[in-house]
């Protein structure tokens, strides 16, 4: 690789031989601006950062970000605050927490300020305790155990050792005294305490002497018996302890036996019954004693009556057996106000059991079950037809997605349309069959006449199938259904005896996709 | 310097106990960390002739009572873990503050400790020397027993005290001694009477142990274990030697037979447990060394066991450990025992003894259901944890505003002692 004179020049940035040496000025310039290019001087430094390889590739023309590259660097070394050096000196000081004029020393930093406040004077805190005059002594605080001396000595020791009530009640040594237990001086203390402050005026409000007072409350009798549930816990003998740990390990053992029993008791029953057990599909960790025990024998109890009812339960899906057995189902009484209003509180809905539309109609008892369970079903003799005529209605029905209460009655009003939709056109062409029937019977005679008479009938009994309808599902689109499919069905009686209800009018069926969709909605 | 609470005033802490005395400096800690000086262990008590002389000689420190002198007696001034006799603590405390120390106690705050049983008047005593014969500018006198507990990092604990003579358990609330929960007794003492009585007394299989110490002996030679010993006593110096001086040095060597070779079982009493450990050798000055075997671990069954003949045949028997316990709990509030319990701290020399924290934690936890133990791992801190505690109290910067000044003293007298130092 040959070197020139010009790499020369440029690594040890000497002006090349082409440009006149510059002046100093000009060339300071050069350097502090050496992206921007000058004209009049076409020698330029290379900017710091850039490798001068690269530079002699791109020239003075380098993006002007190059000019900020920073030359890498190791890391900075932290500055610890070292350098400086830092005198200090041996310095006697003042404590302001002293009463006296001792002046012990110890090392601060020369710089420090001598006449600065010692800091831990801050943390002489002295509490503030009551006082009391011989006038509020002799007119409040009188008492027969214990005399003004004595409760002088304890008001001074209680301060002397700043509220430690051990400590007070073990240095309290009143000559002549009686013997005072802690709670003694307690109660003493506290009860001088409440009466000066009943007795004083109070500046705040009352909440807030209330509040003062409170925390000057001593329960001497609670205290006492305390105490002595203490006292009685620590004499337990090395026997009694181990009994109680047995007793406990055998109450323990006790409450799992039952636990087990429990569940092979649930299994056996979910695998007779299936969902009419009444037993949640998934078992959730039981969690206490009491629902261990109330929640089976109740059950059983139900099971026994063989009462017949159905809870239906508000938004939550019930899971754990002490919600299912909330509400008592007995469906034919009335309901006392007193459960109405509870219901009505914990949006508990009570539904009749399914007359109309459930496939199995049992005598026994109907357990809790999920609403979505019980999502009523068209008879299966007519099952294939319906779900024909709802698809071809471009109905889906054979999920619930969202399976409210609302949705859920929608639904059965939908099925109940489309029931009575099917079962009205099989009367309409057993009708028809009848008639056709008859006509051959009456031979080729008065033809004309009868054939003109039938729609009239046809389109009766239609409107009476409407009415009835609406008694059902009392909805609008129902019938606008049953109509419509009445119609379609006489309009195609002739061409074909299926009882599909296949061709509808567009606009129809428009209008009842419109209708199941605000039912949705809704 | 606020941050850690402490401000070193070069206070000198000064710790009295029985076997030995043990002072500190604090050295001054210019950002922060409280650097110990010295602390030097010196034996403390002994001035060598009976005390109403006054011209007596004092021999003192290391080199003092150890070796042999012509006609010199042993004393102490501190008996049962108080100072008994006066006269020779001033020169005690000279000799370790300006002769060993080099300080200048009148430049210097002193903080002295105190056991927790100390009379009014002794501390009053102590300060009167303080401050009249030393000329210190503060004072300040504290309880043992707080002291080892702040040694612990502990405001509120149960300290249980085994020094050389007096074993004592003092319940500390919020760094106050709770002095009608405080039990003490001389059960060290029972403990060593028990030992020398093993040594001394012949048995079956061997004679009693001569306990000669090496300052009497002019020479010996090696002997089988168990055999009787081959050796000449210094009859030159037998004259010389006082009763006082004989007595202090036998005691010696029972207790350094104590610390090497006697335990204590984790479990409790056990005549095979004690039967299977390891029979342990041990040599004394006389060049007799023999093997002990169960007998080692009578000696630590004293501190938590009396047995019925022992009890009956000595009506005075100090308390052993549980006895102290149940009798200072008994005393607490209900509430605090639980509190107590809980923050158990064993400090003093004597708990040393070989195996006693793991026999307390098994005696403890057979009656209380949650029971924690503080026990330094080090012996340093367990001897001297009075001296500890003392040196960070000296340290504290809130605690500056309650020492005694020369000022206060020279005021109220001798009153202020109990007014300051609760």
């Amino acid at each position: 690789m040959a070197i020139s004179a010009s790499d020369i020049r440029s690594a040890l940035s000497l002006p090349g031989p082409s440009a006149p040496s510059a002046p100093q000025s000009t060339l300071r310039k050069a350097q502090s601006q050496s992206t921007s290019n000058k004209p009049a001087n076409n020698f330029t430094k290379k900017p710091e950062g850039i490798s001068r390889e690269l530079y002699a590739l791109i020239g003075p023309s380098a993006p002007s970000l190059a000019a900020h590259l920073a030359k890498p660097r190791l890391k900075q070394k932290p500055n610890l605050g070292g350098g400086g050096k830092v005198k200090w000196e041996w310095r006697p000081f003042k404590n302001g927490a002293r009463g006296d004029s001792l002046r012990l020393s110890h090392w601060a930093k020369e710089a420090s300020d001598s006449d600065a406040e010692y800091p831990f004077v801050k943390y002489n805190i002295q509490s503030t305790p009551f006082t009391y005059s011989q006038d509020e002594y002799t007119r409040f605080l009188e008492d027969r155990d214990w005399t003004k001396e004595e409760t002088d000595y304890l008001f001074n020791i209680v301060k002397e050792y700043d509220s430690r009530w051990y400590i007070a009640h073990d240095r309290y040594d009143y000559p002549e005294g009686p013997v005072r237990t802690l709670e003694d001086l307690k109660d003493r203390y506290y009860s001088v305490c409440r009466k000066l402050i009943r007795s004083r005026p109070w500046a705040g409000d009352e909440s807030s002497k209330a509040q003062f007072l409170s925390s000057y409350m001593f329960d001497k009798e609670r205290e006492v018996t305390r105490k002595g549930y203490i006292a009685s816990l620590e004499t337990r003998s090395q026997a009694e302890i181990a009994e109680e740990e047995a007793l406990f390990i055998e109450l323990k053992r006790l409450e799992q036996n039952e636990r087990r029993f429990k569940k092979e008791r649930d299994e056996l029953l979910r695998t007779l019954l299936g969902v009419d057990s009444g037993l949640p599909d998934v078992i959730g960790e039981e969690d206490g004693p009491a629902g261990l025990v109330g929640e089976p024998s109740s059950a059983s109890v139900k099971k026994k009556k063989g009462v017949k009812g159905t809870i239906g339960i508000g938004d939550e899906v019930p899971t754990t057996p002490s919600v299912i057995s909330l509400g008592p189902p007995v469906p034919r009484r009335p309901q006392s106000a007193k459960s109405a209003a509870q219901d009505a509180i914990h949006c508990i809905y009570r539904s009749d059991p399914p007359a109309s539309s459930t496939t199995v109609q049992k005598n026994t008892h109907v357990p809790a079950h999920l609403r979505s369970f019980k999502i009523p079903l068209p008879k299966t003799a007519i099952a294939p037809k319906v779900t024909q005529a709802l698809t071809e209605l471009g109905v889906q029905h054979a999920r619930l997605v969202m399976p409210t209460r609302e949705n859920c009655l929608q639904m059965e009003a939908l099925l109940d349309a489309a029931t009575a939709l099917v079962e009205t056109k099989k009367v309409v062409d057993r009708v028809e069959q009848e008639t056709r029937v008859l006509r051959v019977r009456l031979g080729v005679r008065s033809s004309e006449g009868a054939e003109g008479n039938e729609p009239d009938d046809v389109e009766k009994e239609g409107d009476e199938g409407t009415p009835m309808e609406v008694e059902e599902g009392k909805e609008e689109d129902g019938r606008a259904q049953s109509v419509v499919s009445t119609r379609s069905g006489r309009g195609r009686k002739q061409s074909r005896r299926s009882i599909s209800v296949s061709s509808i009018d567009t606009s129809a069926s428009l209008s009842t996709r419109a209708g199941m969709k605000r039912q949705k909605r809704s | 310097m606020v941050n850690y609470g402490g401000d070193e005033v070069s206070a000198l802490v000064v710790d009295i106990a029985i076997v030995s005395s043990y002072y500190g400096y604090t050295a001054n800690a210019s950002d922060g960390d409280v650097q110990m000086g010295e602390a030097e262990p010196k034996d403390d008590a002994t001035s060598d002739t009976p005390k109403p002389k006054n011209d007596a000689k004092l021999y003192l420190g290391q080199h003092g009572p150890s070796i042999w002198r012509k006609g010199m007696e042993i004393g102490n001034p501190v008996r049962d873990g108080l100072i008994s006799d006066y006269n020779p603590v001033p020169a005690l405390m000279s000799h370790a503050l300006v002769d060993v120390m080099r300080t200048n106690p009148s430049e210097h705050p002193i903080l002295v400790t105190e056991p927790a049983w100390n009379t009014p008047a002794d501390r009053e005593r102590m300060a009167e020397i303080m401050f009249e014969e030393f000329q210190v500018p503060a004072f300040y006198i504290a309880n043992t027993g707080v002291l080892n507990a702040f040694a612990a990092g502990k405001g509120s604990a149960l300290v249980i005290d085994v020094g050389h003579s007096m074993a004592s358990i003092t319940p500390v609330v919020d760094g106050f001694v709770l002095r009608k929960g405080l039990v003490y007794s001389a059960l060290p003492k029972l403990v060593h009477a028990h030992a020398r009585h093993i040594l001394v007394g012949s048995t079956q299989t061997r004679r009693g142990i001569d306990l000669y110490p090496h300052q009497l002996i002019a020479n010996k030679s090696p002997v089988e274990p168990s055999a009787p010993p081959r050796f000449t006593l210094r009859e030159d110096r037998m004259a010389g030697t006082t009763e006082s001086w004989k007595t202090w040095y036998e005691n010696r060597e029972v207790d350094e037979w104590v610390q090497s070779v006697a335990g204590v079982l984790d479990q409790g009493w056990n005549e095979q447990a004690a039967a299977a450990r390891q029979p342990r050798q041990y040599e004394f000055p006389t060049g007799y060394n023999t093997y002990f075997g169960p007998e080692r671990y009578q000696v630590g069954e004293q501190f938590f066991y009396h047995s019925p003949q022992l009890i009956a045949s000595n009506p005075n028997l100090p308390k052993n450990v549980p006895a102290l316990l149940s009798e200072s709990l008994r005393a607490c509030d209900p509430d605090l025992r639980q509190v107590l319990m809980g923050n158990v701290v064993l400090t003093g020399g004597g708990s040393l003894f070989s195996g006693f924290a793991d026999r307390l934690e098994t005696e403890l936890s057979r009656n209380f259901p949650h029971v924690k133990i503080h026990a330094p791992g080090n012996p340093i801190e367990r001897r001297y944890g009075g001296w500890l505690g003392g040196s960070i109290l000296a340290s504290l910067g809130t605690f500056h505003q309650l020492w005694i000044s020369k000022e206060e003293w020279q005021e109220h007298g001798k009153a202020i002692v109990g007014q300051r130092c609760k």
